[in-house]
């Protein structure tokens, strides 16, 4: 028998929104390890999920454990889950366990574990994934990695913002997939860059309608489900369908690489004194700017259950009350069903159309 | 020529209204029955009804308007040039028959929802989430355990000196509560208007949550029909509660509205009503998400389908 002791390891995350392409990009060009990228969600993902998780768990473990799964099917040697504010902090401990208990023989790393720690326990893990690793490549594959995320949420803002006008339907969708499928691919830093700046220039070239009371809606909400949009079932999607310009100002770039928490509470301070959880501060710091700006909505997105979210709703309806401008609240579980959310959806952007025919 | 008509039908969970106006919007046919299941089937007995009602040789239909939940089967079974959802319909009927409205409450069989008016148009909205407490299911459930009819429920609860405190958060506990109530020996009467007031306090507390109730108040849907809800509101409220007559049928007004205000005009047939129409369920199979994508034919032709989620599943007419 041949033993191959050259192998790169195949590493798996949870898929979550396309964040899966930086990371992508960090485990094969920083960490030198084989990367299992997998396809779209679909409901067996979902299906899977559910079957193994607690019923009372939030709809972002089950979303991410049939991913997990998904993925040890797929091949992985390792799988990995983060660790975060909420109770997500003990599910990779949760997950661990019940993947284990499935039979399945494969290493979890629960980067809850190591969250707080020194630098040199994090290189230490990355040695432990690739023992022939290079710090150096490492670190710029970190950096560039960083930098696709930031790429991806500025085009993905501009998708959003603009797609609902687009003269010609399905132009802005044409120019983000080709986007998104470089990005998916690519392996150095100008590859990246070119995707970006190619993309950025034909979007801003596309032809747009604009209506005559075009509708502005701010999403904002739970970290997981309002970014990802096999959770959120393609909301934001369905809404530029109607011809809304939908904006969010919660991704991985405002959230971790620019707005800190000390520095948007501040600016909050007329309806929140204190830190109240993982990212309530980012949703009411978003509402209320939303609200300031004139938009014409809110759409407030959480999962079942969801504590920290749940908390920030009384401070959305004061926002509401003093604005003058109405919130539409989502919570999702595990519905397959897209009936109720359309109908809501729908009766939502009717209602702020009209209200400009009329008012204005 | 003939004065320009238009059609409006709301095909609910439990319920199928459809009505005709004409464009000062009054009434010209107006019909109410039970879907029992089968949206096809209570659209095409609605049509008939409708059909001699209206007076074909002064009025033509040009415009036709669907909405409630089988709103996309029955709109492309009849071709309307409006298919919309059932909040902006009633929003939109509502404000148009009473202009000074401010808060429409609405109770029907399976949800609820309050819609907030300014200036004659809605500005916020909201809906019952995941349960159907506190809703005309409820109370026509309760209504069999007490073996009393859910029509006759306003009545009597009106009759009685005060209401028995029920919880009215969820429907199971307020089930257990009614039961405990009744083995104590409460009267009948009180326990119905205990009924009517959790149903009036959960809607309160639920679903009109965190939204200003100004007056004047308009209250529809099938519960609105009963008068010991209505009390509770006032109550609860502080300030009278408007039922209209006609407001079983204001979703499907509204729609009728929405449909002369399209511009869209086509000739329409009442003849749709004899043809025979079969949808199908088929599950997409180009991928593991497996939609179930549904397909609508008249007279063995496929004329619409939907519920794929992506372009692989889009079935073409050939």
């Amino acid at each position: 028998m041949e033993i191959r002791i050259d192998d790169k390891k195949k590493i798996a995350f949870p898929r979550f929104n396309h964040y899966g392409y930086p990371i992508r990009y960090i485990v094969e060009q920083g960490l030198e390890a084989q990367f299992i990228q997998l396809p779209p969600a679909t409901k067996e993902t979902t299906d899977l999920g559910s079957r193994y998780s607690p019923d009372y768990a939030c709809a972002p473990f089950k979303h991410t454990l049939g991913s997990l799964i998904e993925a040890v099917e797929a091949g992985a040697d390792i799988l990995v889950e983060t660790g975060g504010l909420c109770r997500l902090d003990y599910y990779g401990e949760l997950q661990k366990e019940i993947i284990r208990e499935l039979g399945y023989k494969c290493e979890f790393i629960n980067l809850a574990e190591y969250m707080g720690g020194k630098k040199k326990e994090w290189l230490k893990l990355a040695k432990h994934v690739n023992p022939k690793l290079n710090p150096a490549k490492l670190a710029t594959g970190v950096y560039e990695g960083v930098r696709m995320a930031e790429y991806i949420d500025e085009i993905e803002a501009l998708y959003f913002k603009n797609a609902g006008f687009e003269a010609e339907k399905g132009s802005y969708k044409k120019v983000y997939r080709q986007f998104l499928l470089k990005m998916q691919i690519a392996e150095n830093k100008n590859e990246i860059k070119d995707a970006y700046q190619t993309a950025k220039q034909e979007m801003n070239e596309l032809k747009q309608i604009i209506p005559e009371n075009p509708v502005r809606i701010g999403v904002v909400g739970e970290y997981f489900t309002v970014m990802d949009e096999h959770s959120n079932q393609f909301l934001q999607e369905k809404l530029v369908d109607l011809g809304a310009s939908v904006y969010r100002f919660m991704n991985v770039t405002n959230c971790h690489f620019r707005a800190k928490e000390t520095a948007l509470r501040p600016k909050i301070r007329e309806y929140v004194q204190y830190n109240m959880g993982p990212t309530t501060t980012w949703t009411v710091n978003s509402a209320l700017d939303y609200a300031k700006r004139g938009f014409d909505g809110i759409i407030h997105v959480k999962s079942f259950g969801c504590t920290p979210e749940m908390d920030a709703i009384p401070v959305l309806q004061n926002i509401s009350k003093d604005y003058h401008i109405p919130v539409l609240y989502l919570s999702y579980d595990m519905q397959d069903s897209d009936t109720g959310l359309d109908t809501r959806l729908e009766a939502f952007y009717d209602m702020l159309e009209r209200k400009k025919k009329v008012i204005r | 020529m003939k004065k320009k008509a238009y059609l409006g039908i709301d095909i609910g969970s439990i319920s199928t209204k459809g009505v005709i106006i004409n464009d000062r919007n009054d009434f010209l046919a107006e019909c109410y029955l039970w879907t029992e299941g089968n949206p096809t089937k209570a659209t095409k007995e609605v049509l008939h009804s409708l059909q001699e009602q209206f007076d074909g040789q002064e009025y033509e239909i040009v415009s036709s308007g669907t909405t409630g939940s089988a709103r996309k089967l029955v709109g492309s079974m009849i071709g309307a040039q409006v298919v919309k959802n059932e909040i902006t319909a009633h929003a939109v009927g509502t404000t148009t028959l009473h202009p000074e409205v401010r808060t429409i409450l609405e109770i029907g069989g399976q949800d609820s929802k309050i819609i907030c008016v300014e200036n004659g148009v809605a500005v916020d909205y909201a809906m019952n989430t995941l349960c159907a407490a506190g809703t005309g299911a409820f109370l026509s459930s309760q209504a069999h355990r007490l073996g009393v009819e859910v029509e006759e429920f306003g009545e009597i609860a009106l009759k009685a000196e005060k209401a028995a405190p029920i919880a009215a958060r969820c429907t199971v506990f307020a089930e257990s509560d009614l039961v405990h109530k009744l083995q104590v020996g409460c009267p009948k009467e009180e326990i119905i208007a205990g009924l009517c007031k959790a149903v009036a306090g959960n809607y309160l507390n639920n679903v009109a949550k965190g939204k200003k109730i100004v007056p004047p108040v308009v209250f529809q849907g099938g519960v609105s029909k009963n008068a010991g809800v209505v009390k509770m509101f006032e109550e609860e409220l502080g300030m009278p509660v408007m039922v209209d007559e006609k407001g079983h049928l204001m979703g499907a007004f509204g729609i009728a509205v929405l449909a002369k205000e399209s511009q869209d005009e086509r000739e329409f047939s009442f003849d749709v009503a004899d043809m025979e129409f079969k949808t199908r369920e088929v599950t997409c199979g180009k991928c593991a998400n497996h939609c179930e994508i549904i397909c609508v034919y008249r007279e063995g032709k496929l004329i619409d389908s939907w519920g794929n989620r992506c372009d692989n599943g889009a079935i073409r007419n050939q």
